[in-house]
Formats: structure tokens, sequence, C-alpha cells
């Protein structure tokens, strides 16, 4: 039992409405583990089962080795954790709130908070309510990350950074892995995640739907591809490729989705004069999709 | 200040503590320099024309005696009114409102056990209906010289005001307890409204009416004020049931929050 996260058959109902449906992941030591699933798929009814915020309402949870429900403040105190929305009284200061939490954690250095406000630019000195919500959310990853703690739970960490601020965000991960500590951190959206994860889970409804090495999950993952021709296309001339779905052809304009290696769609492609190519980043949603089909294999057979 | 959430607490509610202290004790100063116009023999006689029943519902027994004015007027309607209001107003936002405004999460996910949140916060109650008491005590013993009620005695006026602080506690501590157990400010003040409305008329009117009269020892404000404190003194035992029953509500608090789930 050496795992940093552990939940079996984690279940969570909320009157009839279903949180979670027998949720089984596991986290291992050291590793940077993305939790991706859309709106409403049970990310943050998990990340609060961990936190014991909430308990569940089957299947157990464990956290370095603790069930949360009786691991109490000695096991929070080796955990840090960020809400998507960020939410805390916005009367004070960064740096009232912060001293106060790290009191509660038994004291932080203040070079540390000093030292990431700097980094994150954050005026720890401004009222909280003063705060646009991305310079809120950067008090909320100084809280999480200031005593360096074994876990880091972030629930959406990067709602409301922008890009700048995102690459520190994923430079203070990479440093909290090479530190030996471990991430579990939730998305709804595929880039935030790809760049740092070693593992990603896909949750859905409830319930894990895949778990795979980012690397794997790029491979898999549905692009849209729109490409332009100098000359309009016989009609059947993209129906053999591999990885190809969804042909569509206007004239000189192709239209297709993409799931996995493009080589056979380009030498197809490259029969003919082109005039333009445009490769969409992979949509999450559509990413689900394909663990859908694959899902459904078994039913379907 | 930023050290515990017992501080904490205190520290984020610094404006309205001053400010509902200081409005409490205003309207102390207030009734008190209305006193000696009160007390003269006109005063007397057109009070005598309102039907008994009527003057002690409203808390008014004797209202040309010194301690039965006061008693009556700081003590007797106001006083409680502001000091119930102020206690469970803070006592419904201490955990209630602080959850429904998402703010507990960030809290409840460091290391400190939910029931420790819960006694710091109840502390930081009984402190503050404190503050808002020293402040009452402090003007009405000023004022007494001036506005001729020195021969109450600042030791009454003392007792006075150490069970107007434990009744702002006990139904401060009734609104902490609702909210802490429903996570529902509302359901909170709700309660306290209704309890406080029920068992006011318990104590004044159970004495007119025989079938009631029971009712009158479950009411909070007959340990408040049933023994006169302005003109006896402390009630100790009186006192201690309003601090137990008080003490009782954030202990069946603790128990109810600990259990469930903490509202997103």
């Amino acid at each position: 039992m050496t795992d940093i996260i552990r939940t079996e058959a984690l279940g969570k109902s909320y009157g009839d409405r279903r949180g979670l449906d027998g949720l089984t992941l596991d986290v291992q030591p050291g590793e940077i583990y993305g939790f991706l699933g859309p709106n409403g798929a049970g990310k943050t009814t998990t990340i609060r089962i961990l936190l014991d915020l909430i308990r569940p309402s089957h299947g157990r949870a464990s956290v370095l080795g603790r069930d949360p429900r009786d691991g109490g403040p000695a096991l929070r105190r080796r955990l840090g954790y960020l809400a998507g929305d960020f939410t805390v009284d916005g009367g004070q200061t960064g740096s009232e709130l912060l001293t106060h939490l790290a009191h509660l954690r038994g004291g932080v250095a203040q070079q540390r908070i000093e030292l990431l406000a700097a980094r994150l630019d954050l005026d720890v000195n401004a009222r909280i309510k003063s705060l646009s919500k991305g310079n809120r959310q950067k008090v909320g990853l100084i809280q999480a990350f200031m005593h360096e703690p074994e876990l880091l739970i972030l629930d959406e960490p990067t709602s409301g950074l922008d890009p700048m601020l995102q690459q520190t965000f994923v430079a203070l991960v990479r440093e909290a892995k090479a530190a030996g500590q471990t991430v579990f951190m939730s998305s709804h959206v595929l880039p935030e995640v790809q760049q740092t994860a070693d593992r990603v889970g896909i949750i859905r409804d409830g319930r894990m739907v895949a778990v795979e090495t980012v690397e794997t999950l790029r491979r898999r993952a549905v692009r849209r591809v729109e490409i332009q021709f100098d000359v309009p296309v016989a009609s059947d001339a993209f129906a053999g490729p591999a990885n190809v779905a969804d042909v569509k052809i206007d004239g000189p304009t192709l239209r297709c989705s993409l799931a996995g290696r493009a080589d056979a769609l380009i030498k197809a492609a490259a029969r003919y004069p082109v005039e333009s190519m445009v490769i969409e980043e992979p949509d999450l949603e559509e990413l689900f999709f394909a663990y859908y089909q694959v899902e459904e294999v078994p039913h379907a057979a | 200040m930023l050290r515990s959430v017992f501080s904490k607490t205190l520290w984020e509610q610094r404006r309205g503590i001053i400010g509902w202290s200081s409005g409490i004790a205003a309207v102390g100063v207030l009734h008190a320099s209305f006193y000696p116009s009160m007390a003269n023999p006109d005063m007397a006689a057109a009070i005598e024309a309102f039907p008994d029943g009527m003057l002690e519902a409203l808390g008014f027994t004797d209202i040309t005696s010194s301690a039965g004015y006061l008693g009556g007027a700081t003590y007797g309607i106001l006083g409680p009114v502001l000091i119930i209001i102020f206690a469970s107003t803070f006592g419904a936002r201490a955990i209630a409102g602080e959850e429904e405004a998402g703010r507990l999460d960030v809290l409840l996910a460091h290391p400190v056990a939910r029931w420790s949140v819960l006694v710091q916060r109840a502390g930081a109650l009984v402190v503050a209906v404190a503050i808002a008491g020293i402040a009452v005590f402090a003007v009405m013993t000023a004022a007494a010289g001036p506005a001729q009620y020195a021969q109450i005695g600042v030791a009454n006026l003392a007792a006075a005001t150490v069970q107007l602080v434990l009744l702002g506690c006990f139904f401060g501590a009734l609104a902490f307890s609702v909210g802490a157990i429903t996570g529902r400010r509302s359901f909170a003040l709700a309660t306290v409204v209704a309890v406080a409305i029920l068992t006011y008329f318990a104590n004044t009117l159970g004495p007119s009416v025989d079938a009631l009269a029971w009712s009158r020892d479950l009411s909070p404000f007959r340990y408040y004020s049933g023994s006169q404190p302005l003109v006896n003194g402390w009630p100790a035992a009186d006192g201690l049931v309003l601090f137990l029953v008080g003490a009782a509500f954030v202990a069946v608090g603790v128990l109810g929050f600990s259990r469930r789930d903490l509202a997103t």
C-alpha cells in the first residue's frame, strides 16, 4: 500500500442525483496525476471526499495511507489544497490571510510566502476583494504550495490565470515533482494538464472511463482537420486512409476527423496540390467520445 | 490577531462588534437620560392608567423606581432585543453564513479539526457579546450619578449586565448551533426569532394565565431577569442555567456539524 491516493468503488449520492458511481483510482508517489472530466462529472466531489469536507455514501478512500475521515488535522497538515473557486473573506489582505493559514499549519517561513508572491507577481498587501479573479487565484496557489506538502490536491487550479502565469504554475508543479511531492490535479481541459501530468484519469458521470499516460492520450485524441486543395477532389478520394473518419468533401475542401497518427492522411492528401491545412488541437469532448466508442465495443459485440 | 481561528474571527468581526457595542450602549444612555423625567408623580399617575397585564407584558412593573425603570427599559426590552439580534446574527454567520459564502472549505482543508473551529468561533461569540456588555456596563455606571439612579449600585448594574450578556450568548449559541447543523443562516435566525418571541411571552404572560404558568420555567427570560438582578444582585443559579444551556447548544452543534457534509 504505497499509493498516495487510493479510492475503491467510491460512491456519493445527493438525493436521487448521483455524484460518484463507483470511482476507483490510484495515485503513485511522486507522480503528477491529471484528473480530467467535463463539468459535473464528479471531480470536485472526489476531491472534497479526499479532504474530508464531505463523506462518501459507499466505497473507500485513502490519502497518504489514512482514511480522510480518521486522518484529521494530522493528515491535512501533509496536504495542500486549492479549490477552483478560491473563496475567502474579502476584507482582509492577502498577507493577513496567508499569515493566518501559515499559523494554522504550525508556521511557514515568511520568505517562502514572499518568494511565491514575487514569482506570481502578486501584491499581498491588497485587500482580497479588490483583486481580480486571477489574482485571487494566486493567493490560493500560494497557500497551497507554501508549506511544500507531500501531496497537492488542486481542483481546476489555473482557472482565471493568464497564459504567462499558467507557465509559472506549470513551473511550480514541475518543481514540486522534482522535490518528490505528488500532485493530483483536476481539469476540464486537456492542455492544462498535458504539459505536466504523467498520467491522466478520465472521469465521466461519476465513473473512471480510462486511465492513460499523456502520450497515449495524445495519440488517441480526435482532432478536426481541414485541408484546402487547389482543385476539387473526388468524393471517394479519402475513404481509405487509416485513423480518418467523418470525411466531408465540398469541392476543393476536405473536412474530417483524425484519431491517432496523421501519416496516412498526409500521404493521401499529397496526391493533390495543397493550398492550406489546419489541424485543431484535440477537443476533450471528442476525446471522451472516442473513449465512449471504445467502452461500448463490448456491448455492441 | 491572526494566530488562531478564535482571534481571527474576532478580528474579522471587529467593525460589527464596535458598532453594536456602541449602539447598545447608546440606547442605555438614552434611557438613562429619560429617567429623571420619568421619576415624578405625574408620570406615575399616567402609568397607573394602563392595565397591569399590559405593562407586565411590556416588561414594566414599577416604572418610577430607578430599578423598575431600567429593568423595564434598558434591561427590559431594548437591551435584550438588541443584544439578541447582535449575538444571533454573529452566531448564524459564524458557521452557516461562512458556509453559504463558500468560505469554510479553505479553512477546513487546513490542519484544524471541525470541533475546534466550532469551539473557537463559539468562544469568539461569547467574547464579542461580553464586549458589548462591558460597553453597556461602562456607560450605565458612568450615567448613574448624573441620571440620578446611583442607588441601584454598581454591583447590581454589573449583575444585570452579566445576565444581559448571558441572555445574548444563549440566543447566539442557539443561532450558532442551528446554523452549524443545517448550514442555513435563515434557519438559524428564524429559530431565534420564533424561540425568543414564544419564550418572552411565556415569561411575561405565564404568571397571569394559570394554564401557562409552567411555561415560564422554560423561558430564558425568566432566568435572565426573573429574580430582578437590579434589585437583588446576581442570580448565580439562573445565570448558570443560561450558560449551561447555551453550552449544550454548542455541543449539539459540534456533533451535528462533525457528521455532515459541507455544502459546496
